[in-house]
């Protein structure tokens, strides 16, 4: 073990001073040039080409005066879809008659489950749960062991 | 930008083992630097602020098309861990290519490094060329500390034959 850890030293030291001092590699000669070119590209874009925070302060606001008076539009659209010539009583007592049904139901499901948590021994609930977890993580050992198989690309330096 | 693409270049070439990938992070390093421009004009630390943006630029290239697979792909078996380190049963010189010139020795050091995989030749070019710690190598690649530490040994590993077979073959052409 000593042994091994002196050889990782040794060869971390030889390393750091083989890579130390390196001179910096030549940027090929057409950067430059590249740079330029996207540059001038760039900059003869017209604005609504360019993201957002780079367009003119008066189209910024108009756009977002127009998102704001679109959402607004379709929320209240819906709402005068739904309410027609009714009064607001008559819109309020609507949304009531669908209301009450919904939250009945969901008071119904409360209650099954409340039954069903008193009558079914809590071993079996306990059970229940961990079967779930376990196939849970079988599903996920899979599609992780499905990936390292099929998907994974493999390379030299992971078999060193 | 002429008295810094080399080192803008270089560090790209370096992390991302690939020389057109790199001229694309260099480009974007210089168009962002011009987009800052006036706060660089007169900075002592432009380069610096060059260095970091490059390095960044770079992990977020690479990263692009491997974050969906890294969860999985970072689930390694135990052979991975601290304990399994992989062993070398091989004599360690103690000089490596020192008897070549700088030139030479750039030449088979970044053939080399573009051998290894993205996972190994990420961290040892943070911790041998950018001089970061494990920690901040760890928190930069968003990957826990063993593995670093486990990636840079088996790197290092990888490293060794490629730049020796590299000597080699150097040595041959040289005579």
């Amino acid at each position: 073990m000593s042994k091994h850890i002196d050889s990782e030293q040794k060869l971390e030291r030889a390393l750091s001073e083989a890579l130390k001092g390196l001179p910096l590699r030549r940027a090929p000669s057409t950067l430059e040039a590249r740079v330029a070119g996207e540059l001038e590209r760039r900059a003869a874009l017209p604005w609504w080409r360019v993201s957002f925070a780079h367009w003119p302060a008066a189209p910024r606001v108009a756009f977002v005066i127009v998102c704001i008076a679109l959402v607004a539009a379709t929320f209240l659209g819906g709402v005068f879809a739904f309410v027609g010539d009714r009064s607001f009583n008559e819109a309020a007592a609507l949304v009531l008659s669908w209301v009450q049904p919904f939250l009945a139901v969901m008071a119904s499901a409360g209650g099954v489950a409340a039954l069903l948590v008193r009558v079914i021994p809590p071993l079996w609930l306990y059970g229940g749960l961990g079967l779930g977890i376990m196939l849970y993580l079988a599903l996920f050992g899979l599609g992780a062991a499905a990936y390292r198989l099929y998907l994974r690309p493999s390379s030299a330096g992971d078999v060193l | 930008m002429r008295a810094y693409q080399d080192m803008v270049f270089s560090t790209a070439a370096r992390l991302a083992g690939n020389d057109t990938q790199a001229e694309d992070i260099a480009q974007e390093v210089f168009i962002r630097a011009y987009e800052h421009f006036s706060d660089l004009r007169t900075s002592v630390t432009a380069g610096g602020w060059l260095k970091t943006v490059t390095t960044n630029l770079s992990l977020n290239y690479l990263n692009r098309y491997r974050k969906r697979w890294r969860f999985f792909s970072e689930m390694r078996p135990a052979e991975d861990s601290e304990s399994e380190a992989p062993e070398m049963d091989w004599e360690i010189p103690d000089t490596i290519l020192a008897e070549l010139s700088a030139e030479q020795r750039c030449a088979i050091v970044d053939e080399a490094l573009r051998q290894l995989p993205d996972h190994q030749r990420l961290p040892l070019v943070l911790y041998h060329f950018e001089d970061l710690s494990y920690q901040e190598i760890a928190i930069k690649l968003n990957v826990s500390l063993p593995k670093i530490k486990t990636d840079i040994r088996r790197a290092r590993a990888a490293l060794l034959p490629l730049l020796q077979d590299g000597g080699a073959a150097r040595d041959t052409l040289d005579g």
